[in-house]
């Protein structure tokens, strides 16, 4: 579970196919955009961090870096807090969210957040079996049959280790700094700072609901137990998925500060360039089928679509990892926003359309702007889905979405808001969206939405749609039985 | 990432505060040191010159030093600070980080190079009609002096405070400091009592001049700064301004902010948040966070000694 090591090979686009033929062109239509994206996927999570800020710091040969690395690891509590208290580590996590509010933030800003996340090393083998041992009862070499005491990647606020539990299994482990719970909970204390921070990060986000998503998120973070729950909620909705896995949590070896799941191996995000095309259409088709299944049939939505987070076997099938970020939704939250997609989509009626957004609290009550105005800016967010057949994901796509997203001059710009409980949400154009347009990634995407809508609850329109729709039937009576 | 203007950068004077300090910083922090110079890893100065407290010591020391008419005079009259004050200000800084983490040839040279500047820096101050000369050795020891107790001021408050036997440790390393720049040995406080009758002993030739006035007016206001950067900047020349003996303050005529004197432990915890946040900002710099790791794996393979 190597958390994105191959990010920086991400971060440059890969010389491949079209986009080789013309490297110049893909980055003339939008520099400022184009930049924020790549700024996204650097900025948004921690896990590639040991390896990007490696080769710039030192160019020796792999095992060198990884001696100097652990030369400077963190053998304290106390170094720990030197290295992510007053008020570090809520700037890393800021730096993280980013990733959606990234066209918000300065240069400047985004530097700052993005070095903050280079600049922690791991902890030392000792300090991260000292948590193991405090979580645990017992330490990792007795609690685990084979403990690895190097740690495989950075996570969020800790560090991944690989195990081997006493009945054979494979596992990963991820342990908390210790004492980082406390540094951060103290930090996210000083609203009169963090206000400060954010409203000249970030000029043009809305601050208070930015730093109440921020408390929350980060509140959640701290305790594993939590992301546990998560992981394993998805790992029972998917089970026997035939493209989509989620490792299942040890819950018996997971505790606040230490969270163990089964170990999964795959080909990172970064090798997809090197796989064939149709390889690449069945990755996208899971990952989307992933966001919107997930986000329609169980209502939960998992924020973090970081190309770290998602390992692939080939033929479509796809391993999801990292259930740090999960937003539930109440019937309530979700009806909305499928009437949005049914009123423009299905019905094509815009003023249900309108209403629906209003209802939704994404546009002010009787705003002074004609339907059509309001149909027009939102219509790109549903440009894939508003029609049958193949159309593929670009990169122009994602960056056309993420730019209508922050069009602070749009004629709405003055009545749209974004209500906390969607705040998330903002990760599917931002995040989805680009990870798709990478892959360049072919399918129907609108047939594959009608399987999912509830509203329409089309016939299977590909072989995985098949092979799920087989899936929902076992598992329906399987529920029954 | 920066190649496009950024917001709030303006041309006035203090623009490029922290660009300039990560610059002197960076390039005083050797590479490949000949030797471990005049303090080494294990020493006390260096923990104390790394403590996140340091941008509070650098302010009241500046403040302190700047309340003898006569080195208040000798700066006023010759450096040219009002020209480049931001420039001035990151040549100090590239000095005494070189003194302190470079070997002791460079620190040698630098000192060297800061006596000759000195030998052309005398003159009459206007205030008290006294002869003043930069290499006077009664002028660079209390120019020491408000060093040292300024770091030692600012640890207690608002950094990690240094144990008894550290403090006095910290002034007799730092005495070196001070010989490099011509102070006899046998003048120079080796302790902090000694450091402590030193400074009652000097307190009455003290006092704000117009020129201190100016100098300091500018410093708390420093006019230009960037955005993310003004409103830390006010925290942090508040927590100087509590961190200054009382009787500086009043010779100033500046009160503590609320909450800093005494400092409570929330105002405490304030600061050092504000100051956590210069510090991230001061590590985005080019540079920085590899100096700072060529010092930390010094100064661990020094601890495994």
């Amino acid at each position: 579970m190597k958390g994105g090591e191959d990010e920086g090979k991400v971060a440059q686009p890969k010389g491949r196919g079209k986009r080789a033929a013309q490297p110049a062109g893909r980055r003339s239509p939008g520099l400022r955009v184009s930049r924020g994206l790549a700024a996204l996927r650097l900025v948004a999570r921690g896990g590639a961090r040991y390896a990007r800020g490696a080769p710039r710091l030192f160019a020796a040969a792999g095992e060198h870096r990884q001696r100097l690395r652990n030369d400077l690891a963190l053998r304290t509590a106390e170094d720990v807090a030197a290295t992510l208290g007053t008020m570090k580590g809520v700037l890393m996590k800021l730096g993280q969210m980013a990733s959606y509010v990234d066209e918000g933030l300065s240069p400047a800003a985004r530097r700052t957040l993005s070095r903050l996340t280079d600049s922690v090393p791991p902890m030392s083998p000792e300090l991260a079996a000292q948590v193991v041992a405090e979580e645990l009862g017992r330490p990792p070499e007795r609690v685990f049959g084979t403990w690895d005491p190097e740690p495989i990647a950075a996570a969020s606020i800790g560090q991944v280790h690989r195990a081997i539990t006493r009945d054979g299994r494979a596992v990963a482990v991820k342990v908390q700094y210790p004492g980082i719970a406390e540094t951060i909970e103290a930090d996210l204390g000083n609203v009169a700072l963090l206000r400060r921070m954010l409203k000249i990060t970030a000029p043009a986000q809305d601050v208070d609901a930015l730093l109440a998503e921020l408390r929350d998120r980060v509140t959640e973070e701290l305790d594993y137990r939590r992301e546990a729950r998560n992981q394993q909620f998805f790992a029972d909705y998917y089970r026997g998925h035939p493209t989509i896995g989620v490792p299942g949590i040890i819950g018996e070896l997971s505790a606040r500060r230490v969270v163990t799941s089964e170990l999964a191996d795959g080909a990172r995000f970064a090798e997809l360039a090197g796989w064939s095309q149709a390889e690449r259409d069945l990755a996208g088709e899971t990952i989307y089928r992933f966001v919107f299944r997930s986000l329609y049939g169980a209502r939960a939505f998992n924020g973090d679509p970081h190309p770290g987070n998602y390992l692939f076997h080939g033929g479509g099938r796809v391993t999801f990892l990292d259930f740090g970020l999960v937003k539930h939704f109440t019937a309530g939250e979700m009806a909305p926003l499928a009437a949005m997609a049914r009123h423009l989509c299905v019905d094509r009626d815009p003023e249900a359309f309108r209403r629906a957004m209003e209802e939704a609290g994404f546009l002010v009550p009787d705003a002074p702007v004609p339907t059509e105005a309001v149909v027009e800016h939102m219509a790109v967010f549903y440009d894939t889905v508003r029609e049958r057949g193949p159309r593929t994901m670009t990169g122009e796509y994602a960056t056309a979405v993420t730019r209508r997203f922050f069009d602070f001059r749009s004629p709405l710009a003055a009545y749209a808001r974004i209500p906390r409980s969607y705040v998330i949400l903002q990760r599917i154009n931002l995040g989805v969206f680009a990870l798709l347009g990478e892959l360049s990634a072919t399918a129907d995407w609108r047939g594959i939405a009608e399987e999912i809508w509830p509203f329409v609850q089309g016939p299977p329109c590909t072989p995985m749609g098949e092979a799920e729709a087989a899936w929902r039937e076992a598992r329906r009576l399987g529920r029954s039985a | 990432m920066t190649t496009g203007p950024e917001p709030g950068r303006g041309t006035a004077a203090a623009a490029g505060l922290v660009e300039r300090f990560a610059e002197a910083f960076t390039s005083a922090v050797p590479a490949d040191p000949e030797d471990d110079g005049f303090f080494g890893p294990a020493s006390v100065t260096w923990r104390v010159s790394a403590d996140l407290s340091a941008p509070v010591a650098g302010l009241r020391s500046l403040m302190m030093q700047a309340l003898h008419p006569l080195a208040m005079a000798g700066v006023d009259q010759h450096s040219g600070w009002r020209l480049d004050p931001v420039g001035r200000l990151a040549a100090t800084s590239r000095y005494t980080t070189t003194v302190c983490y470079g070997d002791r040839a460079s620190a040698a040279g630098a000192a060297g190079r800061v006596r000759a500047i000195h030998e052309h820096v005398r003159g009459v101050d206007t205030v008290t009609g006294r002869r003043y000369a930069a290499s006077d050795p009664a002028l660079l020891l209390w120019v020491h002096a408000a060093l040292v107790d300024s770091a030692l001021a600012a640890c207690a408050l608002f950094g990690t405070p240094l144990p008894g036997a550290d403090a006095d440790r910290y002034v007799a390393e730092m005495t070196v400091a001070a010989e490099l720049l011509g102070v006899p040995r046998q003048t120079i406080p080796d302790s902090v009592a000694a450091l402590r009758r030193y400074l009652d002993r000097v307190r009455p030739e003290l006092g704000r001049t117009p020129a201190a006035a100016e100098s300091m007016g500018y410093l708390l206001r420093l006019p230009g700064l960037d955005e993310e950067i003004a409103a830390l900047w006010q925290d942090i020349a508040g927590a100087a301004i509590a961190a200054l003996p009382r009787w500086a303050r009043q010779q100033y005529g500046w009160q503590a902010p609320p909450g800093l004197d005494p400092v409570t432990p929330e105002r405490r915890t304030q600061v050092r948040q504000a100051l956590g946040v210069l510090d991230a900002v001061f590590l985005a710099e080019p540079g920085v966070l590899e100096a700072r790791q060529r010092l930390e794996l010094r100064r661990r393979a020094a601890m495994r000694k």
